[in-house]
């Protein structure tokens, strides 16, 4: 093969395919950037089998060919390059770099022992605006579970049903935590066909990191192999499916609520951060406390110390508390963009429900800690 | 056959195993299942479509070979991507949030170990024990919040137990959900000592650790058991972190408790340390009247009186009035003066083991003498007067030989105690002396 680009047009989309890499990996063939040379373009993918990532770049092509180099020496050199011209051609030795002054041979190992990243895209399932991934995504992949024991809770649940007469929905819960968004079916979100299927939060939370092109996100599923793949421009993510059950969501939310309070999310952030330095000693609880014109977030470590912050908010019906984990009301206010919010409860021992003020698509629910109140 | 299929492929695996490097293993053939045998047919799972082009790539002809020794038949393996539920198979998701069923703290029976009746109310209050009682309510009002660690300690039957049981009750009724653990020493030295054994301390630890309240009872039998003290050390300092209340038993301040490592007696005095005196005259008969009315009995003062003459240990004295009443119910008459005195005298001809130096002490306290002048070699008449009944004494209570009992008094010789002896036999038949004889046995047994 034998082409010549731009390095730095390689060095953008070199950080992306970089992703898939897990240093971790113990096969020596999936610790290597595919790189292939095709009329046109340049194309570079990597995969830990768990997702793939594939990218093109522009390139003028003088010889089709394809071959592996190890990407950490590869990444590593690119990144060291001044911008401009480089031409990439196999030789005997191995992969050769020509720059302005620079002259490399990579090592390379035969591209047939890297593995394909899909045969098939499958059918296309639906376009998701890319200001959904941006905006909202992010907002629900912070929910799913780390433990790999329940696959159910690792992804997000992403469903379009045309039958139930309701638009897009994302959910993702851990159990103990649980991030709901839902969007009109009058949205611009073109449905292909009813949709419903778990995507693991890893893919989901790569796919955040690629969504840099201008166009929308092209979503194909095909479920009898069990795969995912994105489009955007020219960027390609694949991923598994998740097969198993979503617990059932839609009986834990809770229907109305006895106390309601509006605040600025700022605030509330701030608070529950300084009460962290007291909490983490102490199971990482944190006390809210929701009277008529303010919230009060308390935490306290027995060989600590104590601290009470004071939060102005709007509260409508009876005061109440509620203790949370500190790190699920961190995870949850780090992840929204949003700068009003609402909290609203039935009692200190049901779960409390997070909105965006003046939202009502998006709700976080946090399953609170029961604590003992001395009389 | 399910069950067929995944022993087999076990098999399969496992000579696979040995033909591919260590890591092409782990990270392709570990997550595959084997799903059907049909007509020379083999279909394998794996998780995704990448995995299958790289075993197909690589492996296709080291399974073949495998699979096919196995199963016998020239075989085709085809793979389909799918993922099986790896290890857990049990679909029910069961968090916090996806509970059906809110386990709503009830209260069922009492604590394991704890007396039910050893509650507050059924503690009597004097001087003696004022300032435990008020420092337990405090602790059970705000546990881990007032005084923690509490350290209680007194002789025997002073009522530790019944304080720190008090506690466990109190804090029970206000919040049952709450997780208290009331151990012997003995106890927990024998769930450390079983965990070591089993190798398995995991369980042992998130069992103690994870408690609101620990009392421990008798903790000076810890002296000496070092590997039992780190492991309390260090559940110690755990508990107090998160602010579990810890009540400490004993008979003794951590200070005089020898062989216990200095971190852990100072942790033992980090919080408050109270000491509980032997009841006085009238918290016996409050005691007395208290047990009375446990077992339904109304006493009259007078007998309630009598009865705390008897003894100074609260144990005793519910001993003594058990027996007067199993006595009363027997004889199915009322409690008289006459059934107590008879039952109570009856209860001190149980022999009760001294030590010699005990005997000796009450005597000398008796004629107000010291133990080294009985020991001594001087022979005014008072003070052989006193040696002759201790040995009398020693000979009764304990038997000893009458060479042990020249030893005990200062290595006099076997015939001097011999001839002691005889000199109080015959002295016993004079009512006078057999009285006071009598007053000393009594003291002796109070001691």
């Amino acid at each position: 093969m034998r082409t010549s680009l731009l390095s730095e047009k390689l060095q953008e989309k070199l950080q992306l395919v970089n992703h898939a890499i897990s240093n971790k990996n113990q096969l020596p063939i999936l610790l290597n950037f595919l790189i292939k040379a095709q009329k046109g373009s340049l194309t570079i993918s990597a995969t830990d089998l768990e997702i793939g990532i594939k990218v093109e770049i522009p390139a003028n092509t003088e010889e089709n060919g394809e071959t592996t180099v190890p990407a950490k020496t590869f990444l590593e050199l690119i990144n060291t390059i001044p911008a401009g011209k480089i031409i990439l051609g196999t030789k005997k030795e191995g992969l050769e770099l020509l720059g302005e002054k620079i002259k490399t041979i990579f090592q390379t190992v035969s591209s047939d022992e890297f593995p394909k990243l899909y045969e098939e895209r499958g059918g296309e399932a639906l376009t998701i605006s890319k200001n959904i991934i941006k905006k909202d995504l992010p907002k629900i992949v912070f929910a799913t579970s780390q433990d790999l024991t329940r696959p159910a809770l690792s992804g997000v649940l992403i469903r379009n049903d045309p039958q139930k007469d309701e638009g897009l929905l994302m959910v993702a819960t851990d159990g103990y935590r649980l991030s709901i968004k839902k969007y009109n079916s009058s949205g611009k979100d073109k449905i292909k066909e009813s949709i419903s299927v778990i995507i693991p939060g890893k893919v989901l939370r790569e796919l955040i990191l690629i969504n840099k092109g201008n166009d929308e996100i092209k979503t194909y599923v095909s479920k009898e192999i069990n795969q995912v793949v994105f489009f955007q421009n020219d960027t390609t993510l694949v991923g598994r499916l998740i097969e198993g059950e979503f617990p059932a969501f839609e009986k834990i939310i809770p229907q109305g609520f006895s106390v309601k309070t509006i605040f600025d999310k700022e605030d509330l952030e701030r608070a529950v951060k300084a009460c962290y330095i007291f909490a983490r000693n102490a199971a990482n609880i944190v006390k809210l406390s929701i009277q008529k014109d303010k919230m009060i977030a308390s935490a306290s470590t027995p060989s600590l110390g104590q601290n009470t912050i004071e939060i102005e908010a709007k509260t409508t019906g009876e005061e109440n508390e509620i203790a949370f984990n500190c790190r699920y009301l961190l995870d949850f206010l780090s992840n929204i963009g949003e700068e009003t919010l609402s909290f609203e409860m039935t009692g200190p021992l049901n779960p409390g429900v997070f909105k965006i003020s003046g939202d009502d698509s998006f709700l976080h629910l946090i399953m609170p800690i029961r604590i003992q109140e001395e009389t | 056959m399910n069950n067929d299929y995944e022993l087999l492929w076990k098999r399969i695996l496992g000579e696979i195993e040995t033909e591919v490097s260590k890591g092409s293993f782990f990270t392709l053939f570990k997550t595959t299942r084997l799903l059907s045998i049909e007509n020379s047919m083999v279909t394998i799972a794996a998780p995704s479509t990448m995995i299958i082009d790289l075993i197909q790539k690589k492996f296709y002809q080291v399974i073949k070979k495998v699979v096919d020794k196995y199963t016998g038949f020239d075989t085709k393996i085809i793979f389909v991507p799918k993922t099986i539920d790896i290890g857990t198979k049990n679909n029910n998701i069961k968090t916090p949030l996806f509970e059906d069923v809110v386990d709503k703290p009830v209260q069922v029976g009492h604590l394991p170990r704890v007396r039910a009746d050893y509650t507050f109310q059924t503690l009597a209050v004097s001087s003696s024990n004022q300032l435990a009682y008020v420092a337990a309510t405090a602790v059970a009002k705000k546990p881990g919040q007032s005084y923690n660690p509490l350290f209680i300690y007194g002789p025997v039957g002073v009522g530790k137990t019944h304080l720190s049981q008090a506690i466990a009750n109190e804090i029970y009724k206000k919040t049952p959900s709450k997780k208290i653990i009331y151990i012997t020493s003995e106890e927990f030295t024998n769930e450390v000592v079983e965990a070591i054994r089993n190798g398995d301390t995991s369980r042992m630890k998130n069992k103690f650790r994870n408690v609101n309240f620990l009392a421990i009872d008798d903790v000076q039998f810890f002296a000496g058991k070092e590997r039992v003290q780190e492991e309390l050390f260090h559940t110690f300092n755990i508990l107090i972190d998160r602010g579990a209340q810890i009540i400490l038993s004993s008979d003794r301040p951590p200070s005089e408790i020898r062989k216990i490592e200095k971190r852990l007696s100072s942790r033992f005095a980090g919080g408050l340390i109270v000491d509980i005196e032997p009841p006085d005259f009238e918290l016996r008969a409050a005691i007395i009247l208290i047990k009375a009315k446990k077992y339904n009995i109304d006493l009259p003062i007078e007998v309630a009186k009598k009865i705390a003459e008897k003894s100074q240990d609260a144990r005793q004295l519910e001993g003594y009035l058990l027996r007067i009443i199993t006595e009363a119910k027997t004889k199915n008459s009322q409690i008289t003066d006459n059934l107590i005195y008879s039952s109570l005298n009856n209860y001190q001809d149980e022999k009760k083991i001294f030590h010699p130096d005990e005997i000796i002490k009450t005597v000398c306290n008796f004629y107000n003498i010291k133990p080294t002048q009985i020991k001594g070699p001087k022979r005014n008449a008072s003070l052989v007067r006193a040696r002759q009944i201790t040995m009398f004494l020693l000979k009764k209570e304990l038997n000893l030989s009458l060479a042990e009992i020249g030893n005990v008094l200062g290595g006099r010789d076997h015939t001097t105690v011999m001839h002691g002896l005889g000199k109080i036999e015959k002295l016993t038949s004079i009512e006078s002396f057999s009285t006071e004889l009598k007053n000393l046995t009594t003291h002796l047994k109070n001691y």
